[in-house]
This record gives C-alpha cells, structure tokens and sequence, in this order.
C-alpha cells in the first residue's frame, strides 16, 4: 500500500512503521512454513549434484523481472554502486550513535577505517575487513572519492527518510541477515535483509531501501524478507510490517505482513528458485520460463 | 517576489550565501501543490499514454529527450539512431563533473586528470571517456587536461567545502514515474544540498556546466525543479547554473511559475514522445541546429534550410551528429545495484 506522506516526511514515514501492527496466528504460519519447506526440498533436490544456490533479494528481483539473465549471472566484482549500501549503513550507525556530524563525515570515518582494516588483515594482524575494504583500500584519490560520494548520497538518503528521534529505543542499522537453509539438501539457502530493524511490541519491523520505483511486484518484494526471517527464526521472528523506500522516486510503500502476503510471496519464491533451477539445468544456461 | 539574478562570478561565503538564500526567507510550501501538479500533469497524459497501446516499456523524459523532441522531432529520431560519438566537449564536461564531484566530497583536488580519469574508471566508464581521451593525440589529450586543470582551479578557488550539517549529495538521481509507470521522468542532478522540507522549501539543487551558457541551461533546472517537487512534496528553494569555465553562477528562486512552465513544457513533449513511441510520424521542425543533425541527409526541409542560411555550404562538423550539450548524463533506470556481497 502507498502512503499519503504529509511534511516533514521522515515523520510521517516512521510514524507509520511504529504503528501498532497486527497479530498474525503460529497455526497458520506453521502450516505455510510446512508447505514451502516441503516445496523447496523438491526443487533443492533438483540442483545439479554440487551446486549451492542462494536465493537474496536481488536474485528473487532478476527471476521475475529478468528470468533470460538467470542462466549467465554477472559475477560479482566491487563498485562504487555495489559497495554504497555496505558503506552508507555504516555511515547512518555512526551518525545514529553521534559519532560524525553528518553523512559525509560518517562515510569518511567508515572508509577510513576500511582501509586500516584491511592493512591489519594484510599483516595478519586482524581476522577480517569489510568485503569492499582491500578493494577500495587499492584505488587511487580519483576512485576513491567517486566510492565516498556514492555513499553519502545513500547514506544521506536513509538519514533523512527517517525520524531517527521518534524510535522508542534506537534501532538497528543494518543488524544481522536472515539465512535459511533448506534441511534435507543443503542446497538452497535463502537470505534476507533489512536496513533498519525495530521493535513494536513484540514484533520486529523492518525498513528496507530499493532504487529506481516500485514495480508491479513491489509488494512480494517487501514480503520476501518477512518470510525469510519467518523460516529462520521462527512465528516470533516474523516482522509485523515492512516498510519499504524508493528515494530515487520519493516512493513509500507499507506492507502490513498476513497471511495472504506471506503466501503470495511464498509462491513467488517457488517461481523465482524454479527459474533458477531452470537454468541450472538448461545445457545454454537459460531457463525454460525465459524462452 | 525574488527576481531572478543575472550571472555573476562569485567565491567562498558569498557563492554559499547566494546558494542558501542567506538574507531571504525560505518560503513555505504549500501541502498541496506537489500534488496538484502531479494530476494535472497525470490528466493531461492521460490521452496520449491512452494512444500508446500496448507498447512495451515507459516512455522515458529526460533533459536530453525533452530538449531534443521539442526542437525537432525528427531531430531526436535521428539522433537515436546514430551511434553515440563522443567529442572533446563531452569528455570534458563529464571530466570536470567528476572533479567537482570529488571536490564537494573530499574537499581535495590535487590532480584533476588523473583522478577525474580514475573516477570513470572506478564506474565502469560506462560512456567510454577514459577511452576516449586515451586514443586522442597527444596534443589534443595535453590540451584537454589543461582545460580540466583550468576548469578545476576556477571551482576549487570559487567552492568551498561543504559543512557536514549541509547534507550535501552529489549525482542524486531522480525518478519520477506518472501514469502508472508507462511515462518516466529521469534525471541526475549534478549536486543538491539541504535536508528535507519540515514545512519550507528548504533544497538548494545546482548544476555544473563546463561549456559556455545557454538558455536551454535554464530549462533543464526547471526540470529539475519540478521532478523534486513530485518526488519530495516540496519544491527546491533554489535552482543554479554552476560554469566552471568562467566560475559565473546563475542563480533563481523556484516559484509557482518556474514549476507551471516546466509542467507545460513536460506536457507538450511528454506528448510528443508518446506520439512517437507509438508509432507515429515525427514532425520536422526546421532550425538553426539542422546543419548538426544526423538525419540532415534524409530531411529535404533541413537541407533547405542549411543551403538557404550557409548558400549551399554545410557547417563544419555538419551531419556528424555533434551533440548540442556539453555532458553526458546516465538517466538510464538504476537497476537494483544490492548484490549480496561475497
């Protein structure tokens, strides 16, 4: 559902996610949770033997947007653009705790920090850095700067859409994800994520970012880290609301999480891991659902 | 009512105070103007989004498209179709947004070419810059850093660092989907500062250019202006035009007329857009940029206008489709760029 956002709307927008939020029955849960397992163990069953796939948010957005891209997946290599959210978290924590004047100062501390870490992991000297951290520890001044605007722009974007004062107890940027894997196979694994995580109640909230607009299946899209977090942590892990933010378009919308969505999506999940099952399979790489 | 100032070349506090309105207060935004604007704009697309059928895919409004369909719709046609080239002026525009980018970010700027260079690379140099400038004869690449060195001596000396308190963000992109998505207005806004509205206008949103002015400049702020407007709720306080050639700074309030022009003018080639989109003839508007244009060959009222303003000559770089900006700019739809990191 879209919101009508009055000014200032980082209020307005938080107002929302703090509303009291629904109860949802562990019965029915239960038997949904039942029914999906069951239907990922079939699917999981036919990976071919040796293969481990992960189902994220971006893997669920490509098989239903982009299901002819599921068999040649782009592999993975650091950017300013892929990097901006893992920096810009950072960033929003260090401003939420007041420790930097703003997003700028934030994400200059953040990559700072990066650096230095991943000089001590260099020299043995520390266990981990940031995945970004030895990539962007490499760049010259040029590159660097382009990594630190990227960030402050999301970074500024997530610092501003909320009412950071309006949060009973401070909430957690970023926090940990959601993994879930599938039991008998330990094939599939689904992940979840959530910028934000509150509480309202004795319910979790969750705030999550996307870019560019809402699509036509922006709801499954906001129900997909419910339902994860559903499957990993159980009836009392499940988030009462998400809400959800495009800042390219300004765009808001509230998922209230029942039943019928945590349904919907499961079947949405089914349809994205099948695309990719698919094109596991395929000996070109593409699956069947995209020909 | 503020008018609007003429260019002047300004530095340090004074650059700053004409950018936030020092001296002057903030108007107070009308609750419901963003809206008003967004269905009327919504009533007057309805028939043409109507006309496009089943077309797959939005009709895509960008600075670039709006400038172009309403000159000529031919023009824009033509352009399409022709291979992207680039040329010294659009590197060096993207060149200098860059330097300014990492200018306004880091606060240090010390060798413009490389770091502008190493910039695109670190994004994939998507429009091929870096290429570019690499294959260009010595000469003219020396030239062009010296250009760039020129250009960011004028905007180091002439900007200061942002204060953090300023929530300064660089290449902010804005989206702004109407009728349901089938018609998208795009744009990348080179720097805006200033936090969200709480009840006044309270976003200052700045373009740099490295070319020389024109008043086309004024229209793409206009456009600017009326996407925030949409997208945030409130409109920006003030628009500018940044020249880091001259270090001039144009500056203008945003009032409820700069937003009603810029809705017109989105209308007018909004509809047109979608008339092409489906389908539909493109209108030949002869003008003065028809000797630049890449269809000159296949449009006998261009030709007639070349010969009938030149006798018969083509200008230099005629039908090479030279573009008539001085950047590029990526207003392509952000794919979901949140990889699950390894």
């Amino acid at each position: 559902m879209g919101v009508a956002l009055t000014l200032p709307r980082a209020g307005a927008v938080t107002d929302e996610l703090l509303a009291p939020v629904l109860d949802i029955s562990g019965e029915t849960l239960s038997a949904l949770r039942g029914d999906l397992v069951e239907a990922l163990r079939s699917l999981a069953s036919d990976l071919p033997g040796g293969e481990r796939f992960v189902l994220d948010a971006y893997r669920f957005s490509t098989a239903r947007r982009h299901p002819e891209r599921c068999g040649t997946p782009e592999p993975f290599a650091p950017s300013p653009a892929r990097c901006r959210r893992a920096v810009g978290l950072a960033a929003v924590d260090r401003c939420l705790r007041r420790r930097a004047r703003g997003p700028v100062e934030a994400v200059g501390q953040v990559l700072e920090t990066g650096v230095d870490d991943a000089a001590l992991v260099e020299r043995g000297e520390a266990p981990r850095a940031p995945w970004w951290a030895k990539w962007y520890a490499s760049l010259g001044p040029g590159g660097r700067a382009v990594v630190a605007a990227e960030a402050v722009t999301w970074c500024t974007q997530l610092w501003t859409a909320l009412a950071w004062d309006r949060f009973p107890v401070r909430p957690q940027v970023g926090g940990r994800d959601d993994w879930w894997d599938e039991p008998s196979t330990g094939a599939l694994t689904l992940h979840g994520r959530a910028e934000v995580r509150a509480r309202v109640g004795q319910r979790p909230v969750l705030v999550v970012v996307h870019s560019s607009v809402p699509d036509a299946a922006a709801t499954t899209a906001l129900a997909f880290p419910a339902l994860v977090a559903g499957l990993a942590g159980g009836p009392r892990a499940i988030p009462g609301r998400v809400v959800g933010l495009w800042p390219t378009s300004g765009q808001v919308r509230v998922l209230e999480v029942e039943e019928g969505a945590l349904r919907r999506c499961a079947d949405d999940v089914l349809s994205a891991v099948g695309t990719w099952v698919d094109a596991a399979q395929s000996p070109d790489g593409v699956s069947r659902s995209a020909k | 009512m503020e008018r609007r100032q003429s260019a002047t070349t300004l530095r340090g506090a004074t650059l700053i105070g004409r950018l936030r309105g020092e001296g002057s207060d903030r108007p107070r935004v009308d609750p419901g103007l963003a809206g008003g604007l967004r269905d009327w704009l919504e009533d007057e697309l309805a028939a043409p989004v109507a006309a496009l059928g089943d077309q797959n895919g939005p009709v895509r409004v960008t600075k670039e498209t709006l400038n172009q369909v309403l000159v000529c719709e031919s023009h824009l046609v033509a352009r399409r179709g022709a291979p992207r080239r680039m040329t010294e002026e659009l590197a060096r525009g993207s060149l200098v947004d860059a330097a300014f980018r990492q200018w306004i970010t880091t606060g240090r700027l010390d060798d413009p070419w490389a770091d502008s260079l190493a910039a695109m690379e670190a994004t994939g140099d998507s429009d091929g810059v870096v290429a570019f400038v690499g294959a260009l004869p010595s000469a003219r690449r020396h030239a062009l850093a010296d250009e760039l060195a020129a250009h960011g001596a004028v905007l180091t000396a002439a900007w200061p660092v942002p204060s953090p308190t300023w929530l300064a963000r660089t290449q902010e992109r804005l989206t702004v989907p109407l009728a349901g998505g089938r018609i998208v207005m795009s744009g990348v806004v080179d720097l805006a500062f200033g936090a969200p509205s709480s009840g006044n206008a309270s976003v200052c949103i700045v373009e740099v250019k490295s070319g020389r002015r024109k008043v086309e400049h004024r229209g793409d702020l206009h456009l600017y202006a009326l996407m925030e407007t949409l997208r945030s709720g409130a409109p920006p306080f003030r628009v500018a035009t940044y020249y880091t050639a001259t270090g001039e700074l144009d500056v203008e309030p945003v009032g409820r007329e700069v937003l009603v022009g810029a809705l017109h003018r989105v209308h007018c080639g909004a509809t047109a857009l979608c008339r092409l989109a489906a389908g539909g003839e493109p209108a030949r508007s002869p003008n003065a940029l028809c000797g630049w244009c890449a269809g000159l060959a296949s449009c006998p009222p261009g030709r007639a206008r070349v010969e009938m303003t030149s006798g018969g000559a083509p200008p230099a770089g005629a039908a090479g489709g030279l573009t008539d900006d001085d950047e590029v700019e990526d207003t392509a739809v952000e794919e979901d760029a949140t990889w699950v990191s390894p």
